[in-house]
């Protein structure tokens, strides 16, 4: 177990590095932000004086050689438009924002999808599984903005402001977003769920145990549903992927204070220091997630073992 | 002094000492209608600041924010003519020296007062003089003042109250590239840094900054100190809500007080509820297709000249494009079509002859020029989209479809605003290329409009011709205002006929509010007013 610890933080390591000199290289290929915050009107010397005050004349492997000893440090720079560290600016507007609003969404397309789709599968062909295959089918082809803004309008206007329109801070502003951001991996959880749960309980062991004399709520959360959620946790994980970049709409449509927030402002605004803080952040929450979900894994399942016994 | 005129001057030192008084209690009731003047009003933007220092720049997002805080030596009233802000007068006082006399009585939000070192402080920051005496960092700027205009030479106090400025050569719009630029303070700048100016500043405005949640809110406290006229109520929040229809539903549901940018199919729609009302304002955003015209030693050409040289090719672009259809189906009145070079609301403008609509003239100019049905003029036009709005987007959808019904071949190539500018600055503009885009003003005076053609920047692709580029510079130097705006005039009607872009349309920004809001009053400047706005209790 240590030893694949060990193995999995190395390599962790490199894809981050890969990821982040990607994105150093590929945002500088884009477009110059010294031009974007200069006025229309100006010159090319004016243009060039503001790329010497930011030091985007200085050569790339400078540049890069300079990027490469603070990054690890947390020292990103000051990103060009707010005149801030970069790295300040991100983890700001992480935690608590988008980071409540993941979480909150994370928790809604992990547990609603178990009795869901269990509900489901146990019904077939029922009343029950075709309004969740129904429903699932709806929430999955909606797109999210769209979405969101029938929630806002259903709650915050039709319904007289039972909900707000915008904004964050309480448990009130977090429903409509997470629920929006939920939706789409909630859909497709209760699907992984249903399909698993119709799989397993079709196998040799299901029937001994039933045979066994066991009660069926046993049968289906001890030993069937152990065996289905293998793929649901897995894309589970990758989910959290998804949330991250989904709340780059989310939080426009609810005017949610996040990280979505911020990038949508930095791509176009060619913010070197705040993409590459985010994409490290980014980065980092992705292989974390990723280890955590290999090693829950082998825990549920030993067949999926990557560690001990030298497997 | 004669003992008849005192009288006179001392009256004249009571309205000047009047207004620097400040501090008078705001009323309970405007026009007869009770107001609440401990409430806090809600206005929802489309987007936050990303700074606040003014050097920064003072684009029309910034704006709205910056001149809560800070303000400028000259203010603009509800009509948008220049009135005196923190100077009471500015004249020249000859062909080479401006002078400002300053407002007395005024402070910062801190106590700092404001006075001619305030200005020489900010004179040296806009200049980049003497930032290593006063311990300050450079910053990348919006205008470089000391690019832009070289031939302001200096600037000295005169007494504490009078500054003046001196230039190398006459300069008539210099109270307004000056005047306009918002003045922050100088002991605390110092004192705390350039970096500070970004967090938590003190202005003079009417308007102190509380708290600034970046990308959610900026709360400000009514400056009970403040010289002129002050808000009505206690609290100011700008709120950012940057889906428009997310902005409605929050006005709609009365969570917000007054919302901007209002899209022009929803003003029908919202003008019709009796709790809300729609008001709009004439913008100086001006959205254009600019055409290369350059020369083949002006850009990386590979040895061709601009295809759009020809004034006439530039003019027959200019009558292939159905205006009236744009403003009337795109906007829904929403906009203006202007042929003058110079925003309507700009001082100088001149109102030129609209362009037909005449796409038979359209094509025989087109001929005249040498381009036929075998040999058609082709346009490779660049749209960044989704930068300017959705209005934007349709529209420059239906000029090319009105171009190629005079038989252009326009291509467009969609792409982000970033990478459009980068083409520009990289000056890899296409012989037969183009770039659809809108471009506003922060100053009140023509000048910034006239003179996009006289050097190369990012945006000037048809440069003066030498006898175009002496009458624009005759009209920066004629410093008497007469004579200034008939040369302005005639530039404006040479400008018009010489066509150097293809002129869209003139914005027109449309704000709805809750009936809750008192004597809003929507500015034609880049930033909303809320002095003397008030909520109904």
């Amino acid at each position: 177990m240590r030893a694949f610890l060990l193995r999995r933080l190395v390599h962790a390591v490199f894809v981050v590095w890969g990821v982040v000199t990607v994105v150093f290289f590929l945002v500088r290929l884009t477009g110059d932000p010294a031009a974007l915050l200069v006025d229309a009107s100006a010159t090319r010397e004016e243009v060039a004086h503001a790329r010497q005050v930011l030091g985007l004349d200085r050569p790339l492997y400078v540049q890069y050689a300079e990027f490469l000893t603070s990054a690890p440090l947390g020292d990103f720079g000051l990103s060009i438009r707010e005149r801030r560290p970069a790295m300040r600016m991100v983890l700001e507007h992480f935690w608590p924002a988008t980071a409540q609003l993941a979480f909150a969404a994370l928790v809604l397309a992990v547990v609603l999808p178990i009795p869901l789709g269990v509900i489901a599968a146990t019904h077939r062909n029922g009343v029950l599984d075709h309004a969740s295959r129904l429903g699932s089918l709806f929430l999955q082809s909606m797109p999210s903005f769209w979405l969101g803004l029938m929630l806002i309008l259903l709650f915050a206007v039709a319904l007289g402001g039972l909900l707000p329109a915008y904004g964050w801070g309480t448990l009130s502003h977090l429903i409509l977003p997470a629920l929006t951001l939920a939706a789409a991996p909630l859909a497709q959880n209760v699907r992984l769920i249903r399909s698993g749960m119709l799989e397993v309980l079709q196998q040799d062991y299901v029937r001994t145990a039933r045979a066994k004399g066991l009660a069926e709520r046993g049968v289906i959360y001890r030993h069937a549903l152990r065996n289905a959620a293998g793929p649901f946790l897995t894309v589970s994980g990758l989910s959290l992927g998804f949330m991250l970049s989904g709340t780059i709409v989310i939080e426009t449509v609810f005017s949610w204070p996040g990280m979505g927030r911020l990038i949508v402002q930095a791509v176009p605004g060619r913010d070197f220091p705040v993409i590459q803080a985010a994409v490290f952040l980014f980065a980092i929450l992705f292989v974390a997630v990723n280890l955590v979900v290999d090693v829950l894994q082998g825990l549920l399942d030993p067949r999926a073992r990557v560690f001990g016994d030298g497997g | 002094m004669t003992p008849s005129h005192r009288p006179i001057l001392w009256l004249a030192l009571l309205v000047l000492l009047l207004p620097a008084s400040g501090g008078a209690a705001p009323p309970t009731s405007v026009d007869g209608v009770p107001i609440d003047p401990d409430a806090e009003l809600v206005v929802a933007l489309t987007a936050d600041t990303t700074n606040l220092d003014p050097r920064l720049g003072m684009g029309s997002i910034r704006s709205n924010y910056i001149r809560q805080v800070f303000e400028s030596l000259v203010d603009v009233d509800r009509q948008g003519r220049p009135v005196p802000g923190l100077a009471l007068s500015w004249k020249p006082v000859n062909d080479l020296t401006w002078e400002f006399a300053l407002r007395r009585g005024v402070t910062f939000h801190d106590g700092e007062p404001f006075n001619a070192d305030t200005v020489l402080f900010n004179l040296d920051r806009m200049f980049r003089k003497n930032l290593d005496r006063w311990g300050i960092k450079d910053v990348p700027a919006g205008t470089a003042f000391d690019k832009v205009y070289p031939f302001v030479t200096r600037w000295e106090k005169v007494d504490d109250f009078t500054v003046r400025v001196h230039t190398s050569e006459p300069s008539s719009s210099l109270w307004d590239f000056l005047g306009r630029e918002p003045l922050v303070p100088r002991a605390w700048t110092i004192k705390h840094g350039v970096e500070a100016l970004n967090d938590k500043p003190v202005g003079t405005g009417p308007w102190k900054l509380l708290a600034w949640k970046r990308k959610d809110h900026m709360l400000f406290e009514r400056h009970d100190g403040y010289w002129g006229t002050p808000g009505f109520t206690k609290r100011l929040r700008l709120q950012v809500i940057p889906e428009a229809a997310a902005r409605i539903a929050a006005l709609r549901a009365g969570q917000v007080h007054l919302v901007e940018a209002v899209p022009p199919l929803d003003t029908e729609v919202l003008g019709k509820q009796p709790a809300l009302r729609v008001v709009s304002s004439v913008q100086k955003l001006a959205c254009r297709v600019y055409v290369n015209g350059r020369a083949k030693e002006a850009y990386e050409s590979g040895g061709q000249d601009g295809l759009f040289a020809d004034p006439r090719v530039r003019m027959a672009l200019n009558l292939a494009v159905n205006r009236e259809a744009i403003i009337a189906k795109i906007f829904h009145g929403l906009a203006l079509a202007n042929a003058s070079p110079v925003a309507t609301v700009a001082y100088g403008h001149a109102p030129q002859p609209p362009y037909p609509y005449d796409p038979g003239r359209a094509r025989a100019l087109l001929a005249e020029a040498g381009f036929s049905r075998e040999r058609p003029l082709t346009l490779q036009l660049l749209l960044p989209a989704k930068h300017y709005g959705q209005a934007f987007d349709e529209s420059v959808a239906a000029v090319v479809e009105m171009l190629k019904a005079v038989g252009v071949q326009v291509m467009v190539q969609t792409l982000d605003f970033g990478t459009l500018l980068q083409t520009l600055t990289k000056g890899t503009l296409p012989p037969n290329g183009g770039f659809a885009a809108c471009r506003t003003s922060n100053n009140l005076d023509a000048d910034d409009f006239v003179r996009d053609w006289a050097s190369t920047t990012l945006v000037n692709w048809t440069p003066y011709p030498p006898d175009l580029l002496a009458l624009y510079q005759s009209t920066r130097r004629q410093v008497d205002a007469g004579k200034r705006l008939a040369l302005l005039a005639e530039l404006q009607q040479r400008v018009r006929d010489w066509a150097p872009v293809v002129s869209l349309y003139q914005e027109k920004k449309a704000y709805a509010h809750t009936a809750r809001v008192l004597r809003f009053v929507p500015t034609q400047e880049l930033n909303m007013d809320f002095r003397g706005v008030a909520l109904r209790r």
